[in-house]
Order: structure tokens, then C-alpha cells, then sequence
């Protein structure tokens, strides 16, 4: 890979973590946060790989492991995420994050 | 290489498993009182901290070593994943610590509390991730650790499940955290590119030699967002507070006395390596520089920056609450700044007063909170008002909070006069702006003395207000709130015991803990080296 290419793929994931950090800022419904998060993690996880395939070799191997588990990892969080939700829905029957006030910021 | 000699050294981290596993087991077979579930929990923890200890060499353990000598604070070859030092020995001894004080209390709970297993399970589970961040010596196992103890204090602050205020509390404290993660792994991910390795034995090695100098400021950047909001540095402490007061309050406790420190020792492992190297090669061009920038002074003023803001705004936040919980969780992110202060200075000395104040911090603000489960138990109110007359009422609990608040406040024969003396004085040691620093922590630890002193006095010389009758007229004389005949229950006594113990021991004779932990930095630092 050259360094121009690299330099256009890390482009592209600052890209979608500014995407991911805007939807966490902007949006209300936690199903929406969640996805904003994914986003934003998988920039994360994609720039694991450009930077594995730059390296090659022992140290690009790392990266590309390293990509994997994170994949994993975010799945797991994702479904902490959700259970968290499910159990605000059933008490609350909303959703909706803006309406959690009852602990002042 | 056998399995046992393998295993050995993970004692700690396999006994805590077992417990986890037996825990959920019991659940499954419908064994689930709060006193058998968190008998294994207390157990597990306890022969952990054992083993701990004993592998840090005090003496009358050392027959219980589990890590062979030449492994302990070894210079290390190769990009291991995980190395022993004794600093780490000393975290997971805090670590330990907290988890047995908050187990211990919790076993206090009503016998038939819905969700025990959940909650001593989970509990456990988040001082196993604990353990594996004191043993960190890679970024991203580091990053990964820390996820571990994460996500299990996310469900820890929902386990009631039917408490829509902590409910409330897990979604913002998940938001955050996941917003924090995030940024960290984009952190690390950075530097990965730019020195194509994720060890941070590695890095500190090479002195740094990256590839992309831009990218080792942007990822230590993203890394000090991500974990200021571990830490609860401001500006990025505001999801703790509303995260410690919906919380029950037990599972408070572990939060702001374990949890929170995973992201102080963090910032240990990951900044220490470019500090220390900057001032190794001080004569000769600095190895950590990048580009025009050298690294290590850049993270140093920023750290120092975020510490004193830190302990600045949380006291006078603190100085402004009406609740109890809330004026504690204020103290506890100042507190947190207090801390910051040893890294950014990055000496030994340094270092241990960081360690100690860490230590300390255990007792006082683990030790607080747990007081204020068992006294909220008794129906008392969330205002601090509500405590009043509570010192002459109940003697032991007062003396036990009053004792607490002095060691918070840093009055002499308390462990937290000893930590912040050390401290101050490693900063004042250290020259430069460094004494500013020790300047700034003084001032705060004078105007927290407020906040902990308003306390003492409603609770030692106010009289409780007179009970309303149901008719909404005030009753003749002055009736206090009536207080339940029980005490706070054995469990929950004895944490609080061990806590008031351990605050006045260390303080009166800090020697054995002090040395211990100076000579654990002192190996610390010496490792990069």
C-alpha cells in the first residue's frame, strides 16, 4: 500500500468517526445511539486494518487480529446496550433518552 | 512450559473466575440468599488478596509466593501481553480491597434481595477485569481489560432492573462509556499505525521511533479524552455524578472506590513510558519527539491542566450540593485530580504519593458510601439536612463518617494527610511548574475542608427538625425521625470497621504500606529504563 492510499483510507475513517460522534450528539432514540456508536467504533476497527495491510509481515498480522477481536468486542457491547434498552422499555415504555430526567445533569 | 507453572501466577484472576461461574451456577440452581451467594464472592476475593499479597513479599506470606522470583519486575523481552510488576501487585491489592469492602457490606442486604447472584456475579466479575489491567502491559489487552470491568459495572448500576432512576443512570453511564471506548480504540489505533506495534514494553523501548509523527499526537489525544472519561476528569465528569447517584448506592461504592481506578492506572501505563523517556535523554535530542513537538512535556502541561481543573471544579461543585451522594461523588471526581497529579509529574516519588492517595481513596470514599447504603437503609433521606443529629444518635456511625470525612479532607493522623503529604511534596521536589501544581492541591484541599466540615457540624451539633404530623402542623417539642432498633448488620459493620481501622493505622504508622509502594514505583519507573 502507498502512503497516498494510506493517507485517503485514514481520511475515510475520521470521516466515519466524525459520522458516528454527530449521531451520538444529535440523536434521541438509544436504538439510533447505538448504531451512531457502531459507527463510530467500526472507523476504529477499519483503520486496525488499513494500517495491518501498511505494515505487512509479524506486525500487520497483530493488526489484523486485533481487528477481529474488536469485532467481537463490539458485538458484546451492542448487546449490553440492548438489554439496557429492553429493561428501560418494559418500566418506561419509551426509548426515548431525552425523556430520562429524573436525575438532574 | 506445564500447565501449573503456567497457570500459577494467574491464581488471583482464576479464583475470581471460579467464583463468577459458581455464583451464576447457584443462581441456576435456585441457590439464592444474599448470605450463600456472597459467601463465595467474600471467599473468592479474600484468598485473591491473599495470594496478592503475598506475591508483593510481605513477610509472613511469602510461603504463598505464586509467581516465581525472576518473573516479578523482570526486564522484559519481546512484545509480551501481560507483565508482573510489583506496581501492578500493588493496584490489584487496592483493587482487591474494594471489591472485599463492597462484597463484605452488601452481604448485609435483605436475605431474600431479588438479583444477589446477578449482583455478587457481576461484582466479581468486573475485579477480574480489574486484575487483568494491573497485569497490562499491551494496549489493546489493556483497552480490552478495561471493557471487561465496564460492561459489568453497566449492568451492576441496572441489575434492580425495577429502579427507573438507575436504569436511568446505567443508560447515561453506557452512552458515555461507550462513546469513551470508542474514542480510545481510535487512539490506539493510531498508534499502532505509527509504530506498526501495540506494546507498550515496545514502545518504551524504542523510545518511540514512529513512522507518522502526527499520528502519535492524535493518539495519545484520543487515548487521554477516552480515559479522562474512566477517570471522570473534567470537563469529562458530568456522566458520574448522575451515574453515582441513581446507582444503589452499594453498587456506588464500587464505582467510585474500584472501578474509577482502572482509568487512573491507565493513564499510568500508557503516559508514563514518553514522561520518562523525554526526561532520560534531557541532555541529548529527547527520542520522543515528534515532529517539531516534543512529546513528553506536551502530555505533561496537558495532565497537569486537566488535574488542577479537575480538583478545582469538582470542590466547588461539591462545595454546592444538597445531597449527600451527590456532595460525595463531586469530592470523589476532585479527588481524582488529586491523583492526576502524580502522573503528570512522573517521578517516583511522584508516583508512590499517587499510588498512596489511590489507596487511600479506597477506604475513605468506598468506606463513605457504604455508610450512607446502610444509614439510607434506615430510611434517612438523601439531604445532607437529613443527617442531622445523626453523629449523637448513632455514636459509632458517627465517629466511622466523621473519620472518613477528616481522611478525605487530609487532617494529620489519617491516611489521607500521609498521601497527600507525600504527594505534594514529590510535586514540590520535582521544581518547575510542578510546584504550582502542589500549590493548587493544597488550596483545594483547604476549600474541600468546607464541604466536609458542614457535615460534621449538621450531623454533630443540629438538632433534627421537629416531625410534621399528619395534619401538616409541627409537632409539640422536637421529635426526632424515628430510627429503626437494628444496626447497620454485621457484614456492613465489618466493612466499615475495616475501612475506620485501616484509615487510622495507615495514618498513625504509614511505614510498612508507604515502603512497599515507594519501592514498587521506584521499580516501575526504573523499568523503561
Amino acid at each position: 500500500m502507498t502512503d497516498l492510499a494510506l493517507v485517503g483510507f485514514v481520511t475515510l475513517s475520521a470521516a466515519l468517526l466524525a459520522i458516528g460522534l454527530f449521531g451520538i450528539l444529535t440523536r434521541r432514540n438509544f436504538i439510533l445511539l447505538l448504531i451512531a456508536i457502531e459507527i463510530a467504533m467500526n472507523a476504529a476497527i477499519l483503520n486496525f486494518v488499513y494500517f495491518a495491510a501498511y505494515a505487512g509481515g509479524t506486525a500487520g498480522l497483530t493488526g489484523q487480529a486485533i481487528a477481529v477481536v474488536l469485532v467481537g468486542f463490539a458485538a458484546t457491547e451492542v448487546a449490553v446496550g440492548l438489554a439496557i434498552v429492553l429493561a428501560l422499555n418494559r418500566l418506561k415504555g419509551t426509548i426515548n433518552v431525552a425523556q430520562a430526567t429524573e436525575l438532574k445533569l | 512450559m506445564d500447565l501449573s507453572s503456567f497457570a500459577g501466577p494467574f491464581l488471583p484472576e482464576i479464583l475470581l473466575l471460579a467464583g463468577t461461574l459458581l455464583v451464576f451456577l447457584f443462581d441456576v440452581l435456585g441457590v439464592r440468599t444474599t448470605e450463600r451467594v456472597g459467601a463465595v464472592a467474600v471467599g473468592a476475593t479474600a484468598l485473591a488478596l491473599l495470594f496478592v499479597v503475598a506475591d508483593l513479599g510481605f513477610a509472613p506470606l511469602t510461603f504463598l509466593r505464586t509467581i516465581p522470583a525472576g518473573q516479578l519486575d523482570a526486564a522484559a523481552s519481546g512484545t509480551p501481553l501481560y507483565a508482573f510488576t510489583s506496581l501492578g501487585l500493588v493496584f490489584q491489592a487496592i483493587f482487591l480491597l474494594a471489591t472485599l469492602l463492597v462484597s463484605l457490606a452488601s452481604l448485609s442486604r435483605p436475605s431474600r434481595d431479588r438479583g444477589a447472584p446477578i449482583f455478587f456475579g457481576l461484582l466479581q466479575l468486573a475485579a477480574l477485569g480489574m486484575l487483568l489491567v494491573a497485569l497490562a502491559s499491551d494496549l489493546i489487552f489493556l483497552l480490552l481489560a478495561i471493557e471487561v470491568t465496564s460492561i459489568a459495572t453497566y449492568l451492576l448500576v441496572a441489575y434492580t432492573r425495577h429502579d427507573s432512576r438507575s436504569l436511568e443512570a446505567a443508560m447515561k453511564m453506557y452512552i458515555i462509556g461507550a462513546l469513551s471506548t470508542t474514542l480510545s480504540f481510535f487512539g490506539a489505533s493510531l498508534l499502532y499505525g505509527a509504530y506498526q506495534t501495540t506494546s507498550l514494553l515496545a514502545i518504551a523501548r524504542d523510545g518511540g521511533a514512529a513512522g507518522f509523527p502526527v499520528l502519535v499526537l492524535l493518539g495519545y489525544g484520543f487515548l487521554i479524552v477516552g480515559l479522562a472519561f474512566k477517570a471522570t476528569l473534567v470537563p469529562f465528569h458530568a456522566w458520574a455524578v448522575d451515574a453515582y447517584d441513581g446507582a444503589p448506592t452499594d453498587v456506588t461504592a464500587f464505582l467510585a472506590g474500584g472501578s474509577k481506578k482502572v482509568g487512573l492506572f491507565a493513564f499510568f501505563l500508557i503516559f508514563l513510558a514518553p514522561i520518562l523517556f523525554v526526561r532520560a535523554a534531557a541532555p541529548g535530542g529527547s527520542p520522543f519527539t515528534s515532529g517539531a513537538v516534543a512529546l513528553g512535556p506536551v502530555l505533561q502541561i496537558t495532565l497537569s491542566v486537566l488535574a488542577v481543573g479537575t480538583m478545582t471544579l469538582g470542590n466547588v461543585l461539591a462545595l454546592l450540593q444538597k445531597e449527600m451522594k451527590r456532595m460525595l461523588a463531586y469530592s470523589s471526581i476532585s479527588q481524582a485530580g488529586y491523583m492526576l497529579i502524580g502522573i503528570a509529574v512522573g517521578t517516583a516519588p511522584a508516583l508512590a504519593g499517587a499510588t498512596l492517595q489511590i489507596f487511600a481513596h479506597v477506604f475513605m470514599k468506598t468506606g463513605a458510601f457504604l455508610l450512607v447504603a446502610g444509614v439510607t437503609a434506615w430510611g434517612v433521606g438523601p439531604l445532607i439536612d437529613d443527617w442531622k443529629g445523626l453523629g449523637t444518635r448513632r455514636p459509632f456511625v458517627g465517629v466511622a463518617f466523621a473519620l472518613m470525612l477528616l481522611s478525605l479532607a487530609g487532617v494529620p493522623l489519617t491516611v489521607g494527610f500521609v498521601s497527600k503529604f507525600v504527594l505534594f511534596s514529590a510535586a514540590v521536589q520535582a521544581q518547575g511548574y510542578f510546584v504550582w501544581l502542589a500549590v493548587a492541591g493544597l488550596l483545594n484541599s483547604a476549600l474541600s475542608v468546607f464541604y466536609y466540615a458542614r457535615v460534621l457540624r449538621v450531623m454533630y451539633f443540629e438538632e433534627p427538625a421537629a416531625r410534621a404530623t399528619p395534619t401538616g402542623a409541627v409537632a409539640g417539642g422536637s421529635e426526632p425521625p424515628v430510627l429503626p432498633a437494628g444496626g447497620l448488620g454485621y457484614g456492613r459493620a465489618t466493612a466499615i470497621l475495616l475501612a475506620v481501622v485501616l484509615i487510622v493505622a495507615v495514618g498513625v504508622y504509614p511505614q510498612p504500606v508507604l515502603g512497599a509502594i515507594q519501592a514498587a514505583a521506584t521499580h516501575f519507573v526504573n523499568l523503561g529504563a
